[in-house]
């Protein structure tokens, strides 16, 4: 390098600032959402985990700014239409792995609020005992799959798992989550390479929430739409407006299906935005501002929520309701959750090492 | 460093911005000419002589106990190599020659870019003229005189490596190209993935060449994807993707050349994919029982290095006696170049810890005064 700089030759340049950013991840025009056939107690069923998703999360983000919570805290706002979605598209032992921003594909599958409140407050009768925080946990009887913290992990990990499936004669599908950043890790690569050869039921949502912590999708990767992975792997591969609950649900199902019939892996693209920082303490000034005010517009429970009174399933009253009833349960499970222990010191080195029971 | 940069006036913009500006651009549109008589003479002698270099490290050298390490052989994969290697510009100095990442099965582009055989062989004998002056074997070896990153075991490292030097070629605004080959067991890596993808998003001078062989070590290809070429992968990227045969000298050179021209104006890289054939086991010591006999015997019927000589015969480009001529030359040659090879000397013990850490001299220790000899 030096001798670059010796010869008067121009030092290297900062990389460029991506020139039409906010054009390039600006929300696409929405399609009327439809009805794949669900009932409507099933629509409202679908709507109640959204709202209890956004409820919850801003419960827990109140939590962090009073300095409650330990760690992190990872926001799907305008997303929970993803996690919602896809976690109800499968079936109730179908094996299922979140990522940071899933809270909503686990109250789907039963996980209760007390438990992600102990979780996020650390406390002892958490999942993880108060020993990490997030949504760091497994629960096997869910056939919930622990995320992994390095992004791109988990796939081979899922794909590990529908082996196995697979080899025991179940037909279990396995489901996980990838943000737009995770797919360029070798990880990825790798994970979803082998369930493509070995023609395994996974499915993965990509969730292209348009940025990787600061790094812009232009600046992640060279194609117009992520679903462009797919036949590069010879997966079968869509793209879906993410904040269309229906539009997930129906996709995810169709995979759901297809892995089933032993077909192999799908890679569904479901494209939103991430309305907060990478996480709490994030401010995000690297956003433009425009560009969160026109996917605020775009949110996926207002859309959803306008689908069903215009489609006669509720009211605005009776959705309101909806948020009413779950208030009081999330405020009882946050005063439990902060009145329970934190663990005792001398368990700090228990479950460091496996200890035979 | 700090002190050096004084003064030199505000950093200029990358001039490839990133993301899909542009249609990724097809490789059909390029403009390639067909190569002359007196280069089809210098591809075809290229070839011969890898091949019969290889052919003494292998069936003799190895098999008389004076090979120290494996043994892996591109024979059968030759046009690959040279057709590809051609096209790497050499000789014009540091801001004009181009940088070359070869597989382990490229002794062509070693040869091509200006290593003699016989220090190829001190390599292979694990002498201390050796490229890695005797220190590791078959082709870990590398030499930035020649342009040529030395081949990272690791299958795949070595894609985010040549990524990593078109950058440099991109930030120093010239028109250089790096040229990255492997084998299409490589291609299932994450480091490739990463690589590529980088390469992909920052419009980076690479052309990535795929030598599809069919195997990797025992593994068939069909097991190590789901997609028929190789190429396919490209559409994951954004870039160009091609698939060729690879014994066929001349469209290797003429898909490269596409490539090229596109990387070193500046639109991207392109993912090339030559079908061949490893006719040998994945090294000398491996019999390749898992291979069917008759797939050795198609492909056997494909040689490269036939083909372009038939080719060439019916041309009246040359006729048998001057082909008999261009071998009785080459073997003249390896028979001068094993006999040095054999007189040089194994490294002193004592050389043991050398070159395993920096030290010291005109290298990254002091590189605030003086220049990287890295690049002369």
């Amino acid at each position: 390098m030096s001798a670059v700089l010796k010869k008067g030759r121009k030092r290297p340049a900062a990389p460029a600032r991506v020139p039409d950013l906010a054009a390039r991840l600006a929300p696409p025009p929405a399609v009327p959402m439809k009805n794949p056939g669900l009932s409507r107690a099933r629509l409202l069923e679908l709507h109640a985990f959204m709202r209890l998703n956004r409820m919850l999360e801003e419960k827990l983000s109140a939590l962090y700014r009073q300095g409650k919570i330990v760690g992190g805290l990872y926001s799907s706002l305008g997303q929970e239409s993803i996690s919602v979605g896809t976690a109800y598209a499968l079936l109730p032992d179908d094996l299922l792995a979140p990522m940071i921003r899933n809270i909503g594909s686990l109250l789907v599958r039963g996980v209760p609020p007390l438990t992600l409140f102990l979780q996020f407050l650390a406390r002892h009768d958490a999942p993880t005992g108060g020993k990490d925080g997030t949504l760091h946990f497994d629960d096997l009887e869910r056939s919930i799959i622990g995320p992994i913290s390095v992004l791109g992990t988990l796939i081979p990990v899922m794909t590990g798992a529908s082996l196995a499936a697979r080899m025991r004669g179940e037909t279990r599908v396995a489901l996980t989550y990838i943000g737009d950043g995770g797919t360029s890790t070798g990880d990825f690569h790798e994970g979803l390479n082998l369930a493509a050869v070995l023609n395994l039921p996974l499915i993965l949502i990509v969730e292209n929430n348009g940025y990787a912590y600061s790094t812009p999708t232009p600046s992640q990767y060279a194609v117009e739409s992520l679903a462009a992975k797919g036949p590069a792997y010879g997966v079968a591969s869509e793209s879906v407006d993410g904040t269309d609950v229906l539009a997930v649900y129906d996709a995810t199902r169709r995979a759901a299906e297809r892995g089933r019939r032993g077909e192999g892996p799908t890679l569904l693209e479901c494209r939103a935005f991430r309305r907060r920082g990478h996480a709490e303490h994030d401010d995000m000034r690297y956003v433009p501002k425009d560009l969160i005010a026109a996917w605020e517009k775009r949110d996926p429970l207002d859309r959803f929520e306008a689908f069903l009174v215009e489609e006669g399933h509720a009211t605005r009253a009776s959705l309101r309701a909806v948020a009413e009833g779950f208030e009081p349960v999330l405020e009882d499970a946050a005063q439990k959750a902060l009145a329970s222990p934190f663990p005792p010191p001398e368990e700090t080195l228990r479950d460091v090492y496996y200890e035979a029971t | 460093m700090a002190a050096g940069r004084k003064g030199r006036g505000r950093p200029r913009a990358v001039p490839r911005p990133e993301g899909p500006a542009r249609p990724a651009g097809r490789l059909e549109d390029e403009d390639m000419p067909a190569p002359d008589d007196a280069l089809l003479l210098k591809m075809l002698h290229s070839m011969k002589l890898t091949r019969a270099l290889e052919y003494r490290i292998e069936r003799k050298l190895y098999r008389q106990g004076k090979i120290v390490g494996g043994v892996y052989v591109g024979r059968g994969q030759e046009a690959i190599s040279v057709g590809a290697a051609v096209h790497i510009r050499r000789g014009e100095g540091e801001d004009r020659d181009d940088i070359v990442s070869p597989s382990h099965r490229d002794m062509a582009v070693f040869l091509m870019q200006g290593v003699p055989p016989e220090r190829i062989l001190a390599q292979y004998m694990g002498r201390s003229t050796g490229l890695t002056r005797g220190r590791d074997g078959n082709m870990h070896m590398g030499d930035l005189r020649h342009r040529l990153v030395a081949f990272i075991s690791h299958l795949g490292d070595s894609i985010p490596v040549a990524a990593g030097c078109a950058l440099t070629f991109v930030m120093r605004g010239t028109d250089q190209v790096s040229f990255c080959f492997f084998g299409e067991g490589a291609t299932s890596r994450g480091d490739w993935h990463e690589g590529l993808n980088f390469a992909a998003v920052r419009r980076l001078p690479v052309v990535f060449i795929c030598n599809n062989n069919q195997y990797a070590y025992s593994t068939h290809v069909t097991r190590q994807m789901r997609v028929e070429h190789v190429s396919d992968r490209a559409a994951g990227y954004g870039i160009p993707g091609e698939t060729a045969d690879g014994n066929d000298l001349l469209a290797v050179y003429d898909r490269v050349g596409r490539a090229v021209r596109r990387a070193r104006r500046g639109d991207g890289p392109s993912l090339l994919e030559f079908v061949t054939f490893r006719m040998t086991g994945h090294s000398a010591h491996d019999d390749a029982g898992y291979v069917p006999k008759s797939e050795f015997e198609e492909w056997g019927r494909k040689d490269p290095i036939e083909r372009l000589q038939s080719a060439l015969l019916r041309r009246g480009l040359v006729d048998r006696p001057a082909l008999a001529g261009m071998e009785a030359r080459i073997e003249a040659d390896l028979d001068e170049a094993v006999a040095w090879a054999e007189r040089q000397p194994y490294p002193e013990p004592e050389e043991c810890l050398d070159g395993v850490y920096h030290e010291g001299g005109p290298g990254a220790g002091d590189r605030p005064q003086g220049e990287s000899t890295a690049w002369r």
